[in-house]
């Protein structure tokens, strides 16, 4: 044990002597979570709309002062129909409402009207998005009165705020790329300096040192995680929490030495700090990429719903937005700890016993 | 600058691009990632789970519960639990939507009093969760709207048009903005390893001790690393225009030209990384990490440029991606070409940053011990 503990010291301090390493995990794990949480908005916020008015400006000037923030930019008015076209061409106007002759004219004669809207597609969801506002401010103006009253609650994010979910993804994605990276890196630097095959040779149990040599990158990973988490989540974004933070923690615990797990898989199969970052990348990608934290697993492609089971990530992810947001029963959990550890087990299994050799 | 010197050093690093599999991040991963993240990014949401708990039992609500039935955005099953286990099966994620019709909702709508419907969504994923939200919506107003009284007073309806992606297609507002990631990031990790890993294996006291220049050196480095990726532009095009059938409707000089200038930007990104860092590791994880989160961010993929306000407009126009985006998706979807006076001013950004960021290389790189 107190071998266990010199080992885990010894990598420790070797962590905190690179101070490069150090400013590039910190950064990680604060102001990179930050500047993903603020800036992946991908509701539609802020859009810019530019309107041509051909009517005497009753109506038109009635509906553009309902077009306000949050949702959108004051309109710009162009003064013909060809200039509105080109600033949604140059990406400078997303939604172009064009009020023409006869709007006005038939709204008060017929009591209907029709308002032509130019969207720009490429931005798919946000101008579809403010096409339904639009729709429903032009709808509250019509005097149309509904008697059902339709009551929608947003359950755990009631703003829908695409920070609290964002800055978590990130921060579960960033822990996953560093414990993959830096558990590799640890030992593959030996097997590079030749260094690995003396450890080897000493008469301490090889199982220790990996053991011992993989928990302090753990270390380090929950103490980043610490940081992150009370920094950035509770600090700069304020994430409700509706489960016992210690949940998380556990359940962080063990993801943490699952990517640790992967990372001793790649250190097994590379022979250079080079192969380690291709590796990674490679694996990294599609983990990350898999898990659902950039698009919910449901709506992916059938075959790559299947491939994401396989993906540890997505049961961290799923079961830390379930302890943050759905405060579900920790009997309700076992399924993302079964799946964390399950999948980490089986890839630290395969990488103890291939780096446990000589080369 | 001795050319025959520049040249021998510009085949040794091809041979040791080659020999160290390096090639494989060069060829791999910018197609791997377009595969994935094309096929992977969903938008629209299709099959949100739903569960309809109806009390009243009459034949509205049972129309009410088909319309939600034949709709293609929602997998819906007409449960009859309390509400208590329905938001359990939430918590546990099992459900997205939950719909409940309360006792006499027919008789009361009938009657004109207004009933109150109840529906809870799933928002732990906010996007999901708002679109959910208004797909609900949309249903139930116009199950309501059709079996209103028809008296038409003051109704506005909106004709809309979509410009540049008239079927919507997530493919098309995706995959474009997806070049410009993936030539960001692959690039500039290959050039990020090609100095430092010299610095930590000791190799660059070759360097340090030979004749050659600084000048020759980095165009030795950045060279093969240039022209193996120039591929690429090819092959990503090849995968975006086949595989997802993304249209092109622009002139492909101007692609890719634009291309060859983006990718010597990235190149000096990493060649930046791999300046002012020691060891390999710090600067694999430094590059990813300044590289993947503008690249989606800025890149006007996930969020159009035009409703950014304040600090990330700013960052937006620092980072190359926004310029590059524009020059490709005016190339894919809009088709306007150099006759924009917008995209010859961003050409000319582009041309400038590159030019400015390899000068910016050359002199932060010391021929010396340090």
């Amino acid at each position: 044990m107190r071998l266990f503990g010199a080992l885990v010291t010894k990598e420790i301090i070797a962590f905190f002597r690179s101070w490069g390493l150090v400013a590039v995990v910190l950064y990680s794990f604060t102001l990179d979570i930050y500047i993903a949480g603020k800036g992946i908005e991908m509701q539609a916020k802020n859009v810019s709309v530019g309107y041509v008015d051909e009517t005497g400006g009753g109506i038109s000037r009635k509906i553009l002062s309902r077009l306000h923030a949050p949702q959108f930019q004051k309109p710009v008015l162009f003064l013909s129909q060809k200039a509105l076209y080109d600033a949604i061409r140059n990406r400078e106007i997303m939604v172009g409402i064009l009020f023409d002759h006869d709007f006005e004219k038939s709204y008060e004669k017929n009591g209907h009207a029709q308002l032509n809207v130019l969207l720009d597609a490429i931005a798919s969801t946000q101008s579809f998005q403010a096409l339904q506002y639009l729709q429903n401010i032009v709808l509250n103006f019509s005097d149309i009165s509904v008697p059902v009253e339709l009551k929608i609650h947003k359950l755990f994010n009631p703003n829908a705020r695409t920070d609290w979910f964002m800055s978590l993804a990130e921060m579960l994605s960033v822990t996953t790329l560093l414990g993959v990276i830096l558990t590799a890196a640890v030992f593959v630097r030996e097997k590079e300096n030749g260094t690995w095959d003396i450890m080897l040779l000493m008469p301490i149990d090889p199982k220790l040192i990996i053991l011992a040599k993989s928990f302090s990158q753990v270390l380090i990973l929950m103490g980043g995680l610490v940081i992150a988490t009370g920094i950035v989540l509770f600090g700069a974004f304020g994430l409700p929490i509706n489960q016992s933070l210690w949940a998380f923690f556990l359940l962080s615990f063990f993801y943490a030495f699952t990517s640790a797990g992967i990372g001793l898989f790649v250190a097994a199969v590379s022979k250079s700090m080079l192969q380690v970052a291709q590796l990674s990348i490679l694996i990294m990608m599609p983990l990350i990429f898999l898990s659902g934290a950039w698009t919910p697993i449901h709506a992916m492609h059938p075959m790559l719903q299947e491939l994401s089971l396989i993906s540890p990530l997505r049961y961290y992810i799923e079961g830390s937005e379930s302890i943050f947001f759905r405060g579900t029963s920790f009997e309700d959990l076992w399924p993302y700890f079964a799946g964390v550890i399950v999948l980490g087990g089986m890839l630290y299994w395969y990488g103890f016993q291939k780096i446990g050799k000589l080369f | 600058m001795k050319l025959g010197v520049v040249r021998a050093y510009m085949l040794k690093e091809f041979m040791e691009l080659i020999r160290s599999r390096l090639i494989t991040v060069v060829y791999l991963l910018p197609t791997m990632i377009i595969i994935l993240f094309g096929y992977g990014i969903r938008m629209e949401v299709t099959h949100a789970r739903t569960v309809i708990i109806d009390h009243d039992h009459s034949k509205l609500s049972a129309d009410l519960a088909s319309r939600f039935q034949h709709s293609k955005y929602f997998d819906t099953r007409i449960l009859s639990i309390t509400e208590q286990e329905a938001l359990h099966r939430i918590k546990q994620a099992k459900t997205d939507i939950l719909v409940i019709i309360p006792e006499s909702f027919e008789k009361r709508l009938l009657k004109g009093v207004g009933s109150e419907l109840g529906v809870f969504v799933d928002a732990a994923f906010p996007v999901r969760g708002e679109t959910m939200s208004n797909y609900v919506k949309g249903v139930i107003y116009t199950a309501a709207a059709e079996l209103m009284p028809k008296k038409q007073v003051h109704l506005i309806t909106i004709d809309s048009r979509n410009l540049f992606n008239q079927a919507m297609r997530d493919e098309d507002a995706i995959v474009p903005g997806l070049l410009g990631l993936i030539l960001l990031v692959a690039p500039a990790i290959l050039s990020a390893l090609l100095i430092v890993k010299e610095k930590e294996e000791g190799t660059i006291f070759n360097f340090f001790s030979s004749p050659v220049k600084k000048s020759e050196f980095i165009i030795a480095k950045l060279v093969p690393a240039f022209l193996l990726h120039s591929v690429n532009i090819f092959v990503l095009f090849l995968w975006a225009t086949y595989l997802f059938q993304v249209p092109f409707r622009g002139s492909f000089t101007l692609f890719w030209f634009a291309g060859e200038l983006y990718i010597v930007v990235s190149l000096g990104i990493g060649l930046l990384v791999s300046i002012i860092t020691r060891t390999q590791i710090v600067a694999i994880v430094l590059t990813i990490i300044i590289t993947i989160i503008p690249g989606f961010l800025y890149s006007g993929m996930l969020m159009p440029i035009s409703s950014m306000s304040g600090e990330s407009k700013i960052e937006a126009h620092i980072y190359p991606v926004m310029y590059y985006n524009h020059i490709i998706y005016d190339t894919f979807l809009i088709g306007q070409g150099l006759a924009s006076p917008k995209i010859q001013l961003y050409l000319a950004i582009l041309f400038l940053y590159a030019l400015g960021i390899v000068l910016l290389g050359s002199m932060l790189m010391k021929k010396e011990i340090r």
